[in-house]
């Protein structure tokens, strides 16, 4: 009886080990950790082909060779206007590089609300609208602003939850002109 | 005392009556066991399909809502995805494989059976099971505890107390 009782305590005492190894391995662990990070870092950028505002076409492959700079963003986000100045400034100092380019898609807004925004706010560069929220899907957004920069083999080199700075997008582009 | 043993004693028809109780105590259980966990067939629409699957992805632009509760435009697109993907033939596991490759674990409302979620759902089961051996050892001990034999003392006033009745 007391070797049973013995042997009960000791399968009882290891799997209450067990149990208190795995719970410590992944005490410290944020289950939603992998929410802070895009899972398409070192992978190819998926493929868009996307109404721009101005009624043409733009494609992941109608901009390859180029380092990329794309833009998650809408009308009506209040951290995307407060970035806004950031893009202007970086859009500034890089538009006449053929290198490089940046591209605006609109996540979750209407059409007439992009165009009075752009046209308010001298937009110059290219805005897509995301018919569907596809583009949005297949880069895995979360939310707005995002921006992701793609090298010119078309991978996504590094990306930003929320508003990016300046020196936020030179470091990205220098990274992903590193990569080729 | 042969009688006072016997009364103290369960016969063998109450042992078989607590044996069939036990019996269909664990055929309840174990019926609750496989009724929750089989998994429901029939024949599912496409839409009931996509409603049932969307269920189980967490909408990633919002707090709290699932991918079928949630209004937004992301949580809308998600839901034509997996309708599409239901369409083309695609299994429920490839679909959440696709979901989970796109944000990672966290897109899941329910934990998964492997890794950390083996602890999430598994606990319950072994507390129950660890619980019911614990119980059945309990049981078992208290079963064979030795029975007292009745004193000299005891015997005279058994006696006693029959004399005065039958008299």
């Amino acid at each position: 009886m007391k070797s049973r009782v013995r042997i009960v305590a000791i399968v009882v005492a290891v799997v209450m080990a067990g149990l208190a190894a795995v719970l410590a391995i992944n005490v410290g662990r944020d289950p939603r950790a992998d929410a802070n990070r895009s899972r398409l870092l070192g992978r190819d950028a998926p493929a868009f082909d996307l109404p721009l505002l101005n009624g043409d076409r733009v494609s992941l492959e109608s901009l390859s060779g180029k380092t990329i700079v794309i833009n998650f963003w809408n009308s009506w986000c209040i951290p995307c206007r407060q970035e806004h100045p950031a893009l202007v400034d970086w859009w500034s100092a890089n538009k006449d590089d053929s290198a490089v380019t940046m591209l605006g898609i609109v996540r979750e807004d209407t059409k007439s609300a992009v165009t009075r925004y752009v046209k308010d706010k001298e937009v110059s560069w290219p805005i897509a609208m995301d018919p569907g929220s596809k583009a949005a899907l297949a880069f895995g957004t979360r939310g707005q602003p995002e921006t992701y920069v793609i090298s010119p083999s078309g991978v996504v080199v590094a990306s930003q939850y929320g508003p990016v700075t300046v020196a936020n997008i030179n470091e990205m582009v220098g990274a992903a002109r590193r990569v080729g | 005392m042969a009688a006072a043993s016997s009364a103290l004693t369960p016969s063998v028809n109450s042992k078989s009556r607590i044996r069939i109780a036990w019996l269909l105590l664990a055929v309840v259980l174990l019926g609750s066991f496989v009724f929750a966990l089989w998994p429901r067939s029939g024949a599912d629409t496409i839409a009931a399909h996509t409603a049932r699957l969307s269920r189980e992805f967490r909408c990633v632009d919002c707090e709290g809502l699932s991918v079928a509760e949630s209004a937004t435009a992301s949580a809308r697109a998600a839901r034509a995805d997996i309708r599409a993907r239901i369409a083309k033939g695609e299994s429920d596991a490839e679909i959440r494989a696709v979901f989970i490759d796109r944000y990672g674990e966290s897109v899941l409302l329910k934990p998964r059976g492997d890794g950390i979620g083996i602890v999430v759902w598994g606990l319950p089961i072994l507390v129950v099971i660890l619980g019911a051996a614990g119980l059945g050892f309990a049981f078992a001990k208290w079963r064979r505890q030795p029975r007292l034999d009745a004193s000299e003392a005891d015997e005279s006033l058994v006696a006693k107390e029959r004399e005065s009745s039958n008299g």
